[in-house]
């Protein structure tokens, strides 16, 4: 029975490795101490394994297949697979039979993911992790949520896979000590005509939301208000399912700010678990 | 405005993700699009509007074209178009006050 031992919230942008200096250096420092405080706390939970629930930036997956949700089962994961990104090439560690087990338990629970077992993980999983300094060694299990390209699951079945993710892992007998980590948004737009103007009103409603712990209201604005915050924004998909993986556990922001020349509403938070 | 273009991608907007997706992830390709954009692009079927758009780095008509956002991103940032190029292209698209209004 594995225990879950933090659930973590973290916005992601190719920007902060790409152009770090579009923004002046006393905010850049202000945001990578938040990333680096999130991965202490998460390192101070003594996770074995990692669940990374990100999204595909159309990398693995093209329009000719493109998977809904999608569990990692490799034993490996190179990343950055991006050319052009300014990071060290590394391999993350999977752990197999814990992907393994949630893809057959999910589907069991009538889920029906798709698997992978070759990924390259992009910045989406890689610029958290390297921002927080985590454990390189640390296997990680990767849960990728189509955000990318319409049409896409809705943001209450994004919950429950997250309902479900929870449950399943703590089930798990392979390993005691599992930590989440739900990557992208909050407020952003990618090569669209907003680009650089993030709505910091909807990352404030939304994160005053998680905060007061209503789930439905939660879901709902995210429904309803998500094409006010950019195509970005679409990726808190992962924030529905790290909220349904916490059921019901209190959210907490470490840090918000509206980075308008990284393009992208910062949030950087947790679930009380 | 709305987050996406196309609620289901046209097939326009295919065509033009195949070439970019294409363009970025094969070891080779870039070089070859370098050295003779047209030869490149003559490798596959596209009408010929999308095919001199992108050779001409018109982001504001790829963007048009309904391409995936990221696709048509990662190929700014591939291509080195520079980043405040592309931005004022995108934004002289932006013909709305309401932008977040939807």
């Amino acid at each position: 029975m594995a225990r879950i031992t933090g659930i973590y919230t973290a916005s992601h942008t190719p920007v902060m490795l790409n152009f770090p200096d579009r923004i002046p250096a006393h905010l850049r420092d202000e945001i990578f101490s938040a990333y680096a405080a999130m991965g202490a706390d998460f390192m101070a939970g003594k996770p074995d394994v990692l669940v990374v629930l990100s999204n595909d930036h159309l990398h693995n997956f093209f329009l000719n297949n493109f998977p809904a949700f999608c569990i990692g089962c490799a034993e490996s994961y190179e990343s950055p697979i991006e050319h052009w990104l300014h990071a060290k090439r590394r391999t993350f560690a999977g752990d197999q039979a814990f992907g393994a087990f949630l893809l057959q338990r999910a589907l069991k629970a009538e889920f029906d993911p798709a698997f992978s077992m070759e990924m390259v993980l992009d910045h989406g999983s890689l610029t958290p992790l390297e921002l927080a300094g985590m454990d390189p060694d640390m296997p990680v299990v990767p849960v990728l949520i189509n955000c990318v390209q319409p049409p896409m699951p809705t943001m209450r079945r994004s919950y429950n896979l997250g309902r479900f993710l929870g449950e399943a892992i703590a089930a798990y007998d392979g390993v005691e000590r599992v930590a989440i980590l739900a990557t992208g948004g909050i407020s952003h737009d990618i090569a669209t005509p907003r680009m650089g103007m993030v709505n910091e009103e909807f990352d404030q409603t939304f994160l005053g939301l998680l905060e007061s712990g209503e789930i439905d209201g939660t879901i709902q604005y995210a429904t309803d208000f998500v094409h006010t915050a950019g195509n970005g924004c679409e990726e808190i998909r992962m924030w529905m399912a790290a909220m349904g993986a916490a059921n019901g556990a209190r959210y907490e922001r470490t840090y918000y700010r509206a980075v308008h020349d990284w393009y992208t509403g910062i949030g950087i938070g947790r679930f009380a678990v | 405005m709305a987050n996406w273009q196309e609620a289901m991608p046209s097939t326009r907007a295919y065509l033009m993700d195949k070439v970019l997706y294409q363009l970025h992830h094969n070891a080779d390709h870039l070089e070859a699009y370098k050295a003779d954009p047209d030869a490149y692009l003559a490798r596959f079927d596209l009408p010929e509007d999308l095919a001199r758009t992108i050779k001409e780095n018109d982001v504001a008509r790829m963007y048009l074209s309904g391409v995936n956002p990221y696709l048509l991103r990662a190929h700014c940032i591939g291509v080195r178009i520079p980043e405040d190029v592309s931005l004022a292209a995108l934004r002289s698209l932006l013909d709305s006050k309401d932008y977040n209004n939807g």
